[in-house]
């Protein structure tokens, strides 16, 4: 038995040595760092209709590339110069219904640093409006919870939104906050500041230009 | 209704009887309480083997309680909910888990599982026994928590009694109590009404956080003794609210007004016919029919008429038989069944009334070995039409160490049977998204004709494990020990631990194709709440005492604790990034608080001048799943805690007549978010005539 196993494990020392070794320089080469975003607006409240009390805005997304760490003008909407565009708490990829790009993305459970590959069995989703979205529209289902009582929106923790970029690239994305200054409002906020001061975008992320699901 | 109302005040009295307990069976006691709750038979509180707390009459007038909120909200142990009515809370369990009875029969009307509390005039309370620790074993479903009995005067020695208060907010309440007594028959009426303005305690708000209400509450007892050795007692209670809703949502200037009218009605009629065959052996047949409807009515200025029925009707049969076997000996034994139906809005039809009927039997064993030790066992076997049966054991004993020490320990099974709402419910919130509700009874059923019309879009695992709900148990342990070094001074102290299972919770089973979600009930979860409870009493003089009292509690959903500890919960650091949440960051279940406390100053003297000071605090408690985890932990929204402070002072004079001036809530502490029960500083004053003896 001994005698047997002995070429074994010499074989997985050794293949663990080359592994490491392959490992440990990928992770070098591949090293990504995460850049933070702050108060990128989104289609922010420019008002409140007198008639239906509602509140209003101009109805536009924010368009941006993660390749770039830069918004996109609104012109360029049909190209695929933009990952992600942002308009109130939607986010969109930039494929589907969205856009002409390569764009797909999921929601991973789990935490941003933890996230060093993307697992191969994963399905990136891509958006089929109004029906569905890439990233999942709707309280507690993709990155966020919306209060009904305070009508606060807070950024559910542990998400990782995972991107396939419009050129097809990977990035992982975690919104941080939803309010401008990154800082979610006491619930004893007034009303007009709980509208003036959302839709503002803080968010990290990691974007791996060489094409790898690795970050 | 007003006819209805009118039938029941003037024949009632001459056709209907009351009271629950034996005649011959008053225990005398020289300062020793009566307990019926804990066993379903009279024992002297120093021989009843689990926790019971008694409220006598004399507490009640002395604080000023109006309804059956004020007396429990400063109970040790227990503390006050606000949605859905005042429901109260036992040990950290919810509203739901613990049975009320009136005269130990069940009041029934329950909104999302609370029974509302102010429902309960208290003006001809004799007193309250509340047991703490499951006791299904005697009464079946919601004995979970524990057991709340109001037992009304029916030995009143004053035959004519009334009272008027005015309080802040217009608040009056008017009372008369009348009786009657001859060698054969006995009669007791009692009359309430009860008004008040409501208030605002939101500035920016118009609208009232406690509506215009106006109740009427009514309870006539009649005893009827046949011969020496039987007797018919017959008790009819009817209330009468009237609830004026006026909501007004205020948007970016824009102001939306809905008002309406909710009515709620409620009676019952408990008769008992006692029969004592000889000093070993007495039986008890009892009838009751109760039926609560609930009818609100609301008118949007721009939309249609909303109404809302509930109707809930609960009648049953029991038989009770006590058999004093030998000296050492007691045995109870009984059975009975209950048919109950429920009619709602929210169900498929509101005019199909939905039925339930129970059998059950019982028996409890009580062995008294020696003067120092009594045991009690019981067993209760509950068979049921829509859910599975459920057997309900106790054990419970009192050993008295010596004549100053004495240690009570019981452990018990409790249950709650599913809801009719459980079952039956049929709800789609139009006004929110349209998600929809359905009961187990029928969800699959209704999914399924919606899947084949094409509405579904997702059906999640769970939709197909909806079967039939099984109750849900709680397994309760309650170590009480009890100090009495003098007759000054007495101390208790009890450990406690509830372990909850098949907690019926409501859970997405699919969507629509729209996205709007589908829900459904199912047996998942399980919890535990544990702590213990600390009271002291001390006779400062003749007329002045000190108690005080202090509760520890801890709550714990058993699930998502394995959840926390496998690492995937999440919550925030100080930057804001995500991180793994950890075990000491969970706070358990919402609206629990980890410490309440109390301390009370009483003052009574000879002449019928009484005061009483008040202090009442608890700890800051969860409300709010802010951020999202679906756990409460440090990081989601609290509130705070705090102290009310309530006073009164009155005197009684000899001739009859009596005054009372009380101040609530001297502090003026407002949390409009999460105690809207709470309005601020209150002051009353009530004026007492009684008929000289």
């Amino acid at each position: 038995m001994r005698q047997i196993l002995k070429p074994f494990l010499l074989l997985l020392t050794l293949s663990n040595i080359l592994f490491s070794c392959t490992k440990d320089e990928t992770t070098v080469a591949l090293s990504v760092t995460a850049i933070t975003v702050n108060n990128l607006p989104a289609d922010t409240v420019l008002g409140i209709n007198t008639t239906t009390g509602m509140p209003f805005s101009a109805g536009k997304y924010t368009f941006f590339s993660l390749e770039r760490n830069a918004i996109v003008p609104n012109t360029d909407s049909a190209s695929t110069q933009w990952d992600l565009a942002f308009a109130s708490n939607k986010i969109l990829t930039n494929g589907g219904t969205s856009g002409k790009g390569l764009g797909g993305a999921f929601v991973y459970v789990g935490l941003f640093d933890d996230l060093k590959s993307i697992p191969s069995d994963s399905v990136f989703k891509t958006d089929n409006a109004p029906a569905s979205f890439a990233v999942t529209f709707g309280s507690g289902k993709g990155w966020y919870v919306y209060d009904q009582l305070t009508s606060l929106i807070t950024p559910l923790a542990g998400r990782v939104l995972v991107i396939r970029t419009a050129s097809g690239k990977f990035a992982k994305v975690e919104i941080i906050n939803y309010y401008k200054g990154g800082v979610t409002l006491p619930i004893t906020a007034s009303d007009s500041d709980k509208l003036s001061k959302q839709r503002y975008y803080t968010f990290r992320y990691a974007y791996q230009p060489n094409g790898s699901k690795t970050f | 209704m007003k006819l209805r109302l009118l039938y029941f005040l003037v024949f009632a009295p001459i056709c209907l009887f009351s009271q629950v307990t034996f005649v011959k069976d008053t225990i005398q006691t020289q300062g020793d309480s009566v307990v019926v709750t804990a066993t379903r038979s009279e024992r002297k509180l120093s021989n009843v083997t689990v926790p019971v707390t008694i409220i006598n009459a004399q507490s009640i007038q002395q604080i000023g309680a109006l309804r059956l909120t004020d007396i429990l909200k400063e109970q040790p142990g227990l503390s006050m909910t606000s949605g859905f009515g005042a429901g109260v809370q036992l040990q950290g369990l919810n509203p739901d888990y613990t049975i009320i009875l009136i005269n130990g029969e069940p009041l029934v009307g329950r909104t999302a599982g609370v029974l509302d509390l102010n429902r309960i005039a208290l003006g001809n309370i004799k007193k309250i026994e509340i047991v703490k620790g499951p006791s299904s074993s005697l009464y079946g479903s919601e004995a979970m928590a524990g057991v709340i009995n109001i037992i009304t005067d029916a030995t009143t020695k004053t035959p004519l009694q009334s009272s008027l208060r005015y309080g802040t907010y217009n608040t009056i309440d008017a009372g008369l109590n009348n009786t009657l007594a001859s060698k054969f028959i006995f009669y007791q009426g009692y009359y309430n009404y009860y008004s008040t303005d409501g208030y605002s305690i939101r500035p920016s708000s118009a609208s009232r956080v406690t509506t215009p209400i106006k109740r009427i509450a009514t309870n006539q007892q009649f005893k009827y003794n046949l011969t020496n050795n039987t007797n018919l007692l017959v008790g009819l209670r009817f209330t009468n609210e009237q609830i004026k809703n006026e909501l007004s949502v205020t948007n970016g200037g824009l102001t939306i007004n809905s008002n309406g009218e909710e009515k709620n009605t409620d009676y019952n009629i408990a008769s008992s016919l006692n029969h004592r065959f000889s000093n070993s052996l007495k039986t008890s047949f009892r009838s009751y029919i109760t039926q609560y409807n609930a009818t609100q009515n609301l008118l949007t200025i721009s939309g249609a008429p909303y109404t809302d029925i509930l109707d809930h009707v609960f009648n049953r049969l029991e038989n009770q038989t006590d058999w004093v076997v030998n000296k050492k000996l007691t045995a109870i034994v009984g059975g009975g069944a209950v048919m109950e139906g429920v009619k709602s809005s929210r169900y498929d039809s509101e005019k199909i009334r939905k039925t339930n009927t129970n059998q059950y039997a019982f028996s409890q064993w009580e062995w008294i070995p020696n003067s120092k030790l009594i045991l009690i066992g019981g067993i209760r076997f509950d068979q049921n039409q829509t859910y599975a049966s459920a057997w309900s054991p106790k054990a419970s004993m009192l050993y008295k160490i010596n004549k100053k020490n004495r240690i009570r320990l019981s452990v018990g099974q409790g249950f709650k049977a599913p809801d009719f709402r459980q079952l039956y419910l049929n709800f789609t919130n139009a006004a929110a998204g349209s998600y929809s509700v359905f009961g187990t009874a029928q969800a699959q059923k209704v999914i399924g004709q919606l899947n084949s019309l094409g509405q579904i879009g997702t059906l999640y695992n769970n939709f197909y494990q909806l079967k039939s709900l099984q109750p849900e148990y709680a397994t309760g342990t309650h170590v009480t020990w009890e100090f009495e070094p003098n007759a000054k001074n007495n101390f208790s102290f009890q450990l406690f631990r509830n372990d909850i299972r098949n907690l019926i919770e409501v859970q997405q089973v699919g969507a629509y194709i729209t996205g709007a979600q589908i829900y459904s009930y199912l047996n998942i979860g399980r919890a535990f709440t544990t702590g213990f409870e600390f009271e002291a009493k001390h006779q400062l003089t003749k007329q002045f005492s000190i108690s005080a009292a202090y509760q520890y509690l801890e709550t714990g959903d058993k699930d998502q604790l394995a959840q926390i500890k496998n690492g995937t919960v999440y919550t925030r650091d100080a930057n804001g990034l995500s991180r793994k949440l950890n075990v000491s960051e969970y706070v358990g279940l919402p609206n629990n608080s980890k410490h309440k406390a109390q301390l009370k100053f009483n003052y009574s003297n000879q002449n019928g001048l009484f005061g009483n000071i008040r202090a009442l605090y608890r700890s800051k408690w969860a409300v709010n799943n802010t951020n999202g985890n679906e756990v409460f932990d440090d990081g989601d929204s609290f509130a705070e805690g705090y102290i009310a402070l309530h006073l009164s002072i009155g005197k009684d004079y000899m001739n009859g007549l009596g005054f009372q001036f009380g101040c609530d809530n001297m502090l003026n502490y407002i949390d409009a978010l999460n105690l809207p029960n709470l309005p601020g500083r209150t002051f009353f004053a009530t004026l007492k005539i009684q008929k000289s003896k």
